[in-house]
């Protein structure tokens, strides 16, 4: 019977061969190399077959499956994108990284149609570069929840931050929260007061500018919030799923260490949404992030070659294979057919997942030397020893944030004109210069429009401009733009 | 120079009173040495005891297996494990031989030639050491890479880059050649050996401390090296050693399924290693001693 | 600052001894300095007069010359196969012919491309047909570079190589003029295992040396010129190019730039500088003494099983680090064993923070680096304590010295004297000992404060594993890694020139013969 249906498989390849080879142009046999992680190893085996049987454009793929795990494979992709896996996955955060480094193969135009069409929009615009698709999304299961050991908490107290490490201290058991290592972790104290940390690239994928909220009022509220736990003694640094088996009654981390943490406390597992904090009798519900992993393919000069490589790609991440993947791995699906489906919407560990994406925010690109300096928070704030010292780590932290982008004070200070002026569109900072009345004015004077709208902000960045809605041109010219700053006046001048 | 000798084996005249002190004082010494015992094993006792370890397969805050058993064991043949074990073992022996050839070449050269250059050679390779070893990764895999020699072929770049600038370690073998006397050569040249002659004949045979020290030191290398055996494996599972492969079990998504295995594994490649150092401890301290340190 | 002579040094107490000793030490520094200048000065006035003699002889050889000679000086080994030295002529003639040829086919490229390090960045172009965009790859800064420097040191070696073969000729004419007969292939042969036996020893060493050691080094001092990081690798995205002293200036100046509260590049070097000194000398001088005192224990008369204690010693130094710091890391983790212990023992209520807290986790790295270190020590001080003569300790006996002035006035000084070498280098060994803090705490817990610096540095980093942070950090920035590394080899190379200068018996001991 098995080998009836190989003959017949063969006889239905080689048919559809024959009616698609001229027209596909990629018949042929490609020997490529694919970087997944361990777990999923086999299983991409087995999908790479099923592509090569069913794909109708005769491609027979030869492929070498590695196992290098996702956080490895982006640091080993930079450091020689030659050498690399012909398509390799990812997690979010390496994206931009990826992007600059040349090591990520732009999607055609119709593939990015229908990859963007078939995927969650949060997942998407996380792999994007402007308008740009670069990568595939694999999952969208990039979060973290709270797992918990029963028979130590109480299911009442799971939704209060103070009463879960109360609990914890009298048990002599720790709460795994990864504060002092992780800045994706630590942030969930941050979005849940509000505060934002949104970057923007150029085309290249390069960053140029940040609107960053964590040293605010808001901030200080989350850091205080952040220091009941750190100054726990019971508290732990890590977010290891085997951590339950150390002595560990609350675990922060995601759903690939579900299948461990169900075998380490079997019945007596609890999963839920992030417990919320009190400070000054408000109370606020953890944040998180919400990503995704990426599949990418490698830039390569034939053109047959690239185009067979995002096809199985395409397939490799299509609603399918994702849902093979949930089955096999319970990995979270991005697809959105795939995350309709009833399975995943009753898989606990996702439920959870889905219970604290109301809270949670989606993972944009974010500048590689964030997690650096972001990261050191959870130990500043243990250190701190008062308000003043929680607020020293903020300011620490902004203060290495902005230097970021090797402002100068002079150009942090210089106001600029950004608008739909000269053909651009609010992306492009037109520079102006302090005459010698103490008044801003445009380097040049430029033709404007009736309705072209435009304002004037300080050191690139929106926290300082004017004027408070939209200047709008009532005539069309061509002008110069004035600015005072000491009454926030704008206005025009003609050439 | 033999082990067993003692530092004050002079005879000394003893009376009751000095004989209970230097009691006293060896119940302390062997108290401490047990001690020190204790610290020095209990870690390699813990690997030991997890790689048995068979209730789960991550870590746990406790030493003693609930279920004993050699199933990590038996599912590092299931893995790429014997590959890896492989390469590491054909990098350590390759790099044994030729190393040891390539230190003695160099070392017997400079302790017994003089030529012109022979103390601007051994200045320039002492300030050639002080740069770190770990800027030069890059570049020495971009050469390997250009010479084919990574990922799959990891094994004989690895290999290369051992033995290449082994040279440099010339001290401790040039310490050891120092001490034999000078006096041998100068007979067998007046009746008329040719240099080759001297070393082959007078030299080698005297060396044998110092040649085991050098192979002993050169096939324990391989074992340990992971950086530089992580870049040029780039990825590539069948180009990688123990050390690269092992390590990568420690990544979060693999840690719990892996641990215990990692524990076996590293008995594994402990083995050899140290059933090696046992029997030949004895040239490994003559070496040591003989050539250390005479700089 | 006075100067004693032996006598009164002799006098002085024992603090006044140290001190004096100190004082001189860093006296000598400056000198130690000033020679140093002075002798780079001598070296290159030396090098200046060399050229210029080298030129003088170049032209009276060819002035005085036969034609043969002549003609040597364009078609190499010439002059040998005229004269019937036909293996040495052949191989000149060879060496010239895949010289020209390897400088025509490519060394003229990229010796070419070498001041710009390449023009043209990879492109990027959309193929409809396939829906696919297309990247071409051009020029390749990093081939520039490595072949670059490759050729330059083909052209040193080409030009040594002429050099030696006009030197050659003029030998030979020497030679025949005064009647006598010219080495044969077969003698030139014989001699490579005779009188010219080192050459032929040093060869293979010197080879791989110079090929995977020296080009490195230079090419990675010259990456410290350029912009060559993550985004600009030379050739899958931006090509990089010089910058001149840029980044020595980034890294050594003491503002941040961007103004207020960022630490300096400077001040994070400082920084970390220090802590790799702390390291170094403790690591050093703690498994000295220590490994020391245990070979003294496990040496002393009537000490049973010695062969056993040496042997559960050594087992540290047989099985990989990767395996036994890895572990023995985690056991000192929050949730570890060693503070499951102590809590179920009831000696401590909470966990002792060895790796959260900085100062925790730099006297945990250094402790357990006494539990690597110990072993190697013990081994190295076994077989030197059994050379020290049996009478000195007898003689000190009978004059009624006690345990301690036996050690103190002969072992101590017995061993610093034989084993100073080895301290000095066990020293320089340890500011670059990548391994132990890799393993062990990967440089955590992270210094808030020099966050920013590229890889962001933990307070137990040393220079060696920022610098490999570094490099693997989110921004790749190989340049800074490599002023890193200069800066490395300065530090290292100031110390020990330092203690080279100022100890005179270390000074003999290297010479020792």
């Amino acid at each position: 019977m098995k080998k009836f249906l190989a003959i017949l498989l063969t006889l239905a390849m080689s048919l559809s061969l024959c009616v698609s080879a001229s027209a596909s142009g990629l018949e042929g046999t490609y020997d490529i190399t694919v970087w997944v992680a361990e777990e999923i190893k086999d299983l991409t085996a087995q999908q790479i077959e099923a592509f090569n049987a069913s794909n109708d454009a005769g491609i027979v793929i030869n492929a070498t499956i590695e196992a290098v795990s996702e956080s490895v494979a982006a640091t080993t992709m930079v450091a020689d994108v030659e050498l690399g896996g012909d398509l390799f996955c990812f997690p979010q955060d390496q994206f931009a990284r990826l992007v600059q480094a040349g090591a990520l193969a732009k999607l055609g135009v119709k593939a990015a149609e229908t990859v963007a069409a078939a995927n969650a929009a949060g997942v998407v615009a996380a792999a994007k570069v402007g308008d740009d698709l670069y990568a595939y999304p694999l999952t969208a299961d990039n979060g973290y929840f709270m797992y918990y050991d029963k028979s130590i908490i109480p299911d009442e107290d799971v939704d209060s931050l103070e009463k879960l490490i109360a609990d914890c201290e009298a048990a002599q058991k720790y709460f795994a929260f990864e504060m002092q290592s992780s800045a994706w972790y630590l942030a969930s104290f941050f979005f849940a007061t509000g505060c934002v940390s949104e970057w923007t690239t150029d085309e290249s994928g390069a960053f140029i500018e940040v609107h960053d909220t964590f040293n605010s009022p808001e901030g200080l509220i989350a850091v205080k919030g952040m220091k009941k736990l750190v100054s726990s003694d019971f508290h732990l640094s890590s977010s290891a799923g085997d951590a339950f088996d150390a002595n560990a009654a609350v675990v922060v981390t995601g759903i690939w260490n579900y299948e461990t943490i169900k075998s380490i406390l079997g019945d007596n597992m609890g999963v839920t949404d992030l417990p919320s904090f009190e400070v000054d009798g408000v109370s606020y519900h953890l944040g998180s992030f919400n990503g995704c992993k990426l599949m990418g393919v490698k830039p390569q000069t034939d053109p047959v070659r690239q185009a067979v490589l995002h096809r199985l790609a395409q397939y490799l991440t299509g609603e399918q294979c994702q849902l093979e993947r949930f089955e096999a791995k319970s990995w979270g699906p991005s697809n959105l057919n795939a995350q309709a489906s009833e399975a995943v919407q009753t898989n606990p560990g996702l439920v959870a997942l889905f219970a604290q994406s109301a809270y949670s925010i989606p993972q944009g690109q974010i500048h590689g030397s964030w997690w650096d300096i972001a990261k050191v928070i959870g130990d500043d704030v243990k250190d701190a020893e008062d308000e003043a010292g929680l607020q020293a780590a903020l300011d620490n932290y902004y203060d290495k944030i902005s230097a970021l982008f090797q402002m100068s004070d002079a150009e942090k200070n210089a106001w600029a004109v950004i608008g739909t002026v000269n053909g651009t569109n609010w992306d492009t900072d037109l520079p102006m210069t302090k005459g010698d009345d103490g008044i801003w004015k445009t380097d040049e004077a430029y033709a404007m429009d009736a309705g072209t709208e435009f304002k004037v902000r300080q050191g690139k960045s929106w926290d300082n401009n004017f004027p408070a809605d939209n200047f709008k041109v009532e005539e069309a010219g061509t002008y110069y733009v004035l600015f005072d700053e000491a009454t926030g006046e704008v206005s025009l001048a003609a050439e | 120079m033999s082990v067993s000798k003692e530092v004050n084996a002079a005879p000394v005249k003893r009376h009751m009173g000095l004989r209970a002190s230097r009691a006293m004082a060896n119940t302390g010494i062997y108290i401490l040495l047990v001690v020190i015992s204790i610290v020095w094993l209990i870690p390699f006792f813990c690997i030991l005891l997890q790689s048995f370890r068979v209730e789960s397969t991550w870590q746990v805050g406790y030493v003693i297996p609930q279920k004993w058993g050699l199933d990590n064991y038996r599912n590092l043949f299931n893995t790429d494990f014997p590959k890896w074990y492989l390469n590491t073992f054909i990098a350590a022996l390759v790099t044994a031989a030729l190393q040891t050839i390539i230190v003695l070449c160099m070392s017997y050269t400079l302790s017994r030639f003089r030529f012109k250059m022979r103390k601007p050679l051994m200045r320039f390779m002492l300030i050639l050491g002080m740069f770190p070893g770990m800027l030069t990764m890059i570049i020495l895999f971009r050469v390997l890479k250009d010479l084919g020699m990574v990922q799959a072929n990891a094994v004989p770049g690895l290999i290369l880059v051992y033995i290449a600038s082994s040279g440099m370690g010339y001290y401790v073998s040039k310490g050891f050649f120092d001490t034999l006397p000078k006096s041998l050569d100068e007979a067998a040249r007046v009746d008329g050996a040719t240099r080759f002659q001297v070393l082959k004949k007078i030299i080698l045979p005297l060396s044998k401390p110092i040649v085991i020290y050098t192979v002993l030191t050169a096939f324990m290398g391989p074992w340990g090296d992971y950086v530089f055996a992580q870049y040029i494996s780039f990825g590539t599972s069948s180009g990688m050693n123990v050390a690269v492969g092992l390590y990568n079990w420690l990544n979060q998504d693999q840690i719990a399924k892996c641990y215990t295995m990692f524990c076996a594994g590293g008995v594994l490649v402990a083995i050899p290693v140290t059933v090696l150092f046992m029997c030949l401890q004895k040239y490994y301290v003559e070496g040591v001693t003989g050539g250390a340190v005479k700089g | 600052m006075k100067t004693y002579s032996d006598l009164e040094f002799l006098k002085l107490s024992k603090g006044q001894k140290i001190l004096y000793k100190f004082q001189r030490f860093f006296a000598a520094i400056p000198t130690g300095l000033k020679n140093l200048f002075l002798g780079i000065g001598r070296g290159l006035k030396g090098l200046g007069a060399k050229v210029g003699e080298e030129a003088k002889d170049i032209i009276t050889t060819f002035v005085h010359g036969d034609w043969k000679t002549k003609l040597s000086y364009l078609v190499m080994g010439f002059g040998n196969l005229a004269r019937g030295q036909i293996l040495r002529g052949l191989l000149f003639l060879l060496f010239e012919v895949v010289f020209i040829g390897y400088m025509v086919l490519y060394g003229a490229y990229w010796l070419g491309m070498l001041p710009s390090l390449g023009k043209v960045g990879p492109t990027k172009s959309y193929n409809e047909i396939y829906d696919v965009y297309v990247t071409q790859y051009n020029d390749n800064s990093f081939k520039i570079l490595l072949y670059g420097v490759l050729t330059i040191f083909f052209i040193i070696a080409f030009i040594y190589t002429w050099r030696v073969n006009v030197k050659q000729n003029k030998l030979a004419e020497k030679i025949l003029a005064s009647g006598k007969k010219l080495r044969s292939g077969r003698e030139d042969l014989r001699s490579m295992v005779d009188d010219q036996f080192h050459k032929t020893l040093l060869a293979l060493p010197m080879t791989g040396i110079l090929i995977f050691t020296v080009m490195p080094i230079v090419f990675m001092v010259l990456v410290a010129f350029t912009n060559y990081d993550g985004t600009h690798d030379g050739y899958y995205n931006n090509l990089f190019t010089w910058v001149g002293m840029d980044n020595f200036n980034t890294m050594l100046s003491w503002t941040s730039g961007t103004g207020s509260g960022t630490q300096s590049y400077a001040a994070t070097f400082g920084e970390v500088l220090s802590w790799t000194l702390i390291w170094a000398f403790f690591a050093t001088f703690t498994n000295y003494f220590l490994g020391m005192f245990v070979a003294m224990a496990i040496n002393k008369k009537g000490i049973n099983l010695k062969k056993l204690w040496r042997t559960i010693l050594v087992l540290t130094i047989a099985i990989p680090q990767f395996i036994s710091l890895l572990y023995v890391g985690k056991m000192f983790a929050k949730n570890g064993i060693v503070n499951g212990f102590l809590m179920s023992m009831g000696w401590i209520d909470k966990a002792l923070p060895f790796w959260e807290d900085a100062t925790w986790a730099r006297i945990t790295v250094i402790i357990i680096n006494i539990w690597i270190g110990i072993p190697y020590l013990m081994l190295i001080t076994t077989g030197i304590l059994m050379n020290i003569p049996a009478d000195l300790y007898e003689s000190a006996r009978i004059d009624g010295a006690n345990a301690w002035q036996q050690y103190s006035k002969i072992t101590l000084p017995y061993m610093l004297f034989v084993t100073g070498p080895y301290l000095l280098t066990s020293f320089t060994g340890n500011m670059n000992n990548f391994n132990v803090i890799y393993l062990l705490t990967g440089g955590a817990p992270t210094n808030a404060a020099a966050s920013s610096a590229a890889g962001s540095v933990g307070y137990t980093d040393l220079l060696i594993t920022w610098l490999f942070k570094i490099t693997t950090g989110a921004e790749s920035k190989y340049y800074l890694a490599s002023v890193v590394g200069i800066l490395v080899f300065v530090v290292v190379a100031l110390i020990s020139l330092v203690v080279y200068n100022v100890l005179p018996s270390i000074k003999n001991e290297e010479d020792f013969q």
